[in-house]
């Protein structure tokens, strides 16, 4: 794509506005129940709010309207398939209270997903129950806690790289842990700074490998043993498997809880936020810690198990979102072994091939060999007096979504790019012409950017100011 | 020469393997599992699995227990399958992500609608974690006192998820039973709230589907004990019902499930969590705001991100990044498409033919229901007979599913044989025949 791109710009006042408030007939409930006002939510003709909605889906940019190049979010193409599955009246029309009897189709598949999770991440047992990345990192620490419990040991320190995804040192307070963190030397972890900090006091450790930078560590067999000699659990963020399916798993890297993400690495949808879902591993000394239940078979049929020994319990209610479960479960289905061995090795090959095709336009840090995704700087921009953002916000005059910009943070003005396997060498191309284009123009250009889009740039600033977080809330 | 051949030469590479040189050879492994399938092939795979299982539309059903199948316009599943709003990610990039923003402030506007609460976020995973959040955030607004009071009757799953979220946390639970109708036992949270006392919790409709009354008494409670209230609430009664800020809530939660989204054998589903507008910047997950562009044209883009993890760190109000947008887009789409009178029309009905199902139950000989017989909305007890758990699998060899069996759960087992059962508008009069009538051969 070029400059050429335009997307559509509709005025639309919001739905709510247009409520009105009457009086409520023939209320059954109780009088001092009774709502003294209707709700104020329009009465509108079907058509009237269909075409609003769709109005406003022309004003959003998915992957399946170009390159969505987010480092770390893995944004593939979905393919179409997982969402006719997914559709069908027999996954979605049934309760979670139904007899075991039948649902045996809905079992199978859950069960069957929990065996080719497990060996995709070299694990010994799963839990389907996580609704995301993040609720598996604390479903994960849960399990160290009341590992350690059991072993009566008090442990209270969890270890991360400095270049951990946010919802890592997130996950390590809400769970109450003291955070340590290890500083990286040339973009992978300084082992001795990791020696030095592990201890009786550490419960865990959590890494992502390859890193944010993209960068493989190295030192990954040396990391296990140094915090399994100080009796603490490894965990391993699933985030970036997506450069290493068939080439490695964290089992072989010697930990001992991990999550995936199916809404990266499997392809289900990620849907403006969510639904995603994040099933969590462990090997076999710690899969009597799972939540439950857990899906097991006997010789005549599939049924929910809550008998573990050790369980935590539950993390979320009922048994995870099945939806997004089964899109993953067609995905790898229809991959199979070759199938997703080829995901890894063109993800990686598309990541190196936009990084050369990049670097004589932006800065490169650390080593050149990246997996499936890499960390450029835009500090160039400074010449100009501009940022990162800037260049950020004229790529979607090109039409493609922006990289993941500021993150890591140990890279001076971060471009975070992830193509995924899914991008042909011509969008590659195209992309790479884009930054190389951009980095010629004008300054006014830049710092006015985006031209093309619904909106021009967005205050804000003035939003945390006004703080409007409903139509409610626009005149008080 | 092939594309790849081109990249790789391109790379100064030979072949792909060069590509995972750093990767050491003690840890490299193999995939072990089966080889993949056509689009066709696994198509029919699939669909034979999914086969095997019965659904709701083939089956006599009066579940509930928290999931309540309600009809879905056969719009929303068109809107949020819209591949724009459902292939795109967490609009980061507000100016190419205005219609997913937008829709999901109609969604925040319409929660802070129904519940009067001004500030609501996108969503949590569940009504569930809704509710451990909400405990969690209440600690970041009032720094007193180490006690929260949390009621028995609430759902089996969210005492589980509330000790585990609860496990980093210095607050204790301290639980309130329930009276005979099964609303709160009032004198027992009246004894319990002290100046020790962080907030409470109520729910209405509770677990058994019960509803509270004289409502600003718990006003009165969290006022003379200067602590928090949480509150649990079901977004359709709610066009009926006065809206928990009418009587002193500070944080309402709840399952969006309800609002246009199909069973789904319980997920993906969405936790409503609103809060006053005077702790917006304690709240947990991602919120939209409304704001201006450069050229001054109304726009939406995620804000007060400083409370998030992708920004604080271990400082964020809560870990959650991945959530259940396009659910609450299915929510918004649900509610615009009924209209605030059709939400009303659903609730009345509900309402009345869950009434007409008690009573007729109630008729017959050895059953009584409701048997927590507080006010109700669509869900209710029944006393049942002989075991509950043996009429529950007796009505099923019938093709009924009459409700759950209540007393089986542990939290429970000190009520008689009592079902919980939910009536919604999608049962229809000869299904309601043929429980009452299933009701009385299982018996007889």
């Amino acid at each position: 794509m070029s400059s050429e791109y335009r997307q559509a710009r509709y005025d639309e006042d919001l739905l709510i506005e247009r409520g009105e408030d009457g009086e409520i007939e023939d209320n059954p409930l109780p009088n001092d129940l009774k709502r003294e006002k209707t709700v104020g939510i329009p009465d509108l003709p079907k058509h009237e709010v269909v075409r609003y909605f769709n109005r406003l889906s022309q004003m959003n940019y998915g992957i399946d309207t170009g390159l969505y190049p987010l480092g770390s979010c893995t944004m593939k193409y979905n393919p179409k398939y997982t969402e006719e599955i997914a559709s069908h009246p027999k996954a979605t029309r049934i309760h979670p209270y139904q007899p075991e009897e039948t649902v045996q189709g809905t079992l199978e598949i859950m069960y069957e997903l929990q065996e080719l999770l497990a060996e995709l991440g070299g694990m010994d047992s799963v839990t389907l129950q996580p609704a995301a990345g993040a609720h598996g990192e604390i479903t994960g620490l849960m399990i160290v806690d009341q590992y350690h419990k059991d072993d009566g040991e008090d442990r209270n320190e969890v270890i991360l790289p400095d270049t951990a995804h946010g919802t890592n040192p997130a996950s390590v307070s809400m769970m109450g842990y003291d955070l340590v963190e290890i500083p990286s030397k040339d973009g992978c972890m300084d082992v001795e700074a990791l020696e030095e900090a592990a201890g009786e006091d550490t419960a865990a450790f959590m890494i992502t490998n390859p890193n944010t930078l993209g960068l493989f560590e190295k030192d990954a067999c040396r990391i296990a043993e140094i915090i399994h000699e100080a009796g603490g659990l490894l965990y391993y963020d699933g985030a970036n498997l997506n450069a290493i399916m068939g080439k490695t798993d964290p089992g072989a890297m010697n930990f001992d809880i991990m999550h995936f993400n199916l809404h990266k690495t499997f392809s289900t949808p990620h849907g403006g936020g969510g639904p995603g879902a994040g099933p969590v591993g462990v090997t076999e000394e710690l899969a009597s810690y799972l939540p439950v239940p857990v899906v097991e078979k006997d010789e005549e049929r599939y049924y929910l198990d809550y008998d573990l020994e050790n369980s935590i319990g539950r993390v979320k209610g009922i048994y995870g979102n099945w939806l997004v479960l089964l899109k993953a479960y067609a995905y790898i289905k229809k991959k199979g072994k070759d199938g997703l061995e080829e995901v890894t090795e063109r993800a990686v090959l598309n990541s190196n091939y936009l990084r050369k095709k990049l670097q004589p336009h932006l800065d490169l840090p650390y080593r050149e060999l990246r997996k499936h995704e890499f960390v450029m700087s835009g500090k160039k921009m400074k010449d100009k007096g501009l940022k990162t953002t800037d260049l950020a916000k004229r790529l979607l005059d090109y039409g493609f979504h922006a990289p993941t910009i500021y993150f890591p943070q140990l890279v001076d003005e971060a471009l975070m790019i992830e193509p995924t396997e899914t991008e042909t060498k011509e969008a590659l191309d195209g992309f790479a012409e884009a930054v190389a284009s951009i980095m010629q123009e004008d300054e006014e250009i830049l710092a006015e950017a985006p031209h093309n889009t619904a909106v021009r740039r967005v205050d804000e600033t003035k939003a945390i100011r006004d703080s409007v977080l409903s139509y409610k809330m626009r005149d008080e | 020469m092939s594309t790849e051949d081109e990249m790789l030469d391109f790379l100064g590479l030979d072949e792909k393997d060069e590509l995972f040189e750093d990767i050491p050879d003690m840890i490299r492994t193999d995939l072990d599992i089966p080889e993949g399938l056509s689009e066709k092939e696994l198509m029919v795979e699939v669909k034979n699995k999914l086969e095997k299982n019965k659904n709701l539309d083939g089956l006599v059903s009066f579940l509930g227990g928290g999931i309540y199948d309600h009809y879905v316009p056969a719009a929303v599943g068109e809107i949020i399958g819209r591949s724009e709003f459902y292939t795109s990610y967490t609009p980061y990039q507000a100016e190419i992500s205005q219609g997913m923003l937008q829709a999901l402030f109609e969604y925040q506007s319409l929660i802070a609608e129904l519940t009067g609460l001004g500030a609501v976020n996108t969503s949590m995973y569940d009504y569930p974690t809704a509710l451990a959040e909400a405990v969690l955030m209440s600690r970041r607004i009032q720094r007193k006192g180490g006690k929260f009071l949390i009621p028995e009757n609430i759902h089996w799953d969210k005492n589980p998820v509330l000790d585990n979220y609860l496990r980093g946390s210095d607050i204790e639970i301290e639980f309130i039973g329930f009276e005979e109708d099964g609303s709160i036992d009032r004198d027992e949270l009246r004894s319990k709230l002290d100046e020790d006392t962080l907030g409470f919790y109520v729910e209405t409709p509770n677990v058994f589907g019960a509803l509270e009354e004289d409502l600003d008494a718990f006003k009165s409670m969290k006022e003379e004990n200067d602590c928090l209230l949480v509150v649990g609430i079901e977004p359709i009664l709610l066009s009926l019902m006065r809206p928990p800020s009418d009587w002193g809530s500070d944080i309402a939660i709840g399952e969006s499930q309800p609002l246009g989204i199909p069973p789904s054998y319980g997920g993906p589903t969405v936790g409503i969590f609103a809060s006053d507008e005077d702790y917006i910047r304690k709240m947990p997950g991602r919120i939209i705001g409304e704001t201006e562009d450069s050229e001054g044209k109304r726009a939406y883009c995620m804000t007060l991100q400083t409370r998030e993890q992708h920004i604080r760190r271990e400082r964020a109000t809560s870990n959650i990044c991945t959530n259940q947008s396009l659910m609450a887009l299915a929510s918004a789409a649900y509610t615009y498409l009924k209209g605030g009178r059709g939400l009303e029309d659903i609730a009345k009905e509900n309402h009345k033919k869950s009434h007409e199902v008690a009573q007729r139950i109630n008729e017959i000989d050895g059953f009584e229901a409701p048997y927590l017989d507080s006010e109700f909305y669509n869900e209710f007890t029944v006393k049942t007979p002989i075991d509950s758990a043996e009429l529950v699998e007796k009505c099923c060899e019938r093709g009924v599913l009459p409700g759950i069996a209540v007393n089986k759960i542990d939290k429970f087992d000190s009520l008689p044989d009592v079902l919980l059962v939910a009536v919604t508008e999608m049962n229809t009069d000869e299904e309601i025949d043929l429980l009452i009538e299933t009701l009385k051969e299982v018996i007889g």
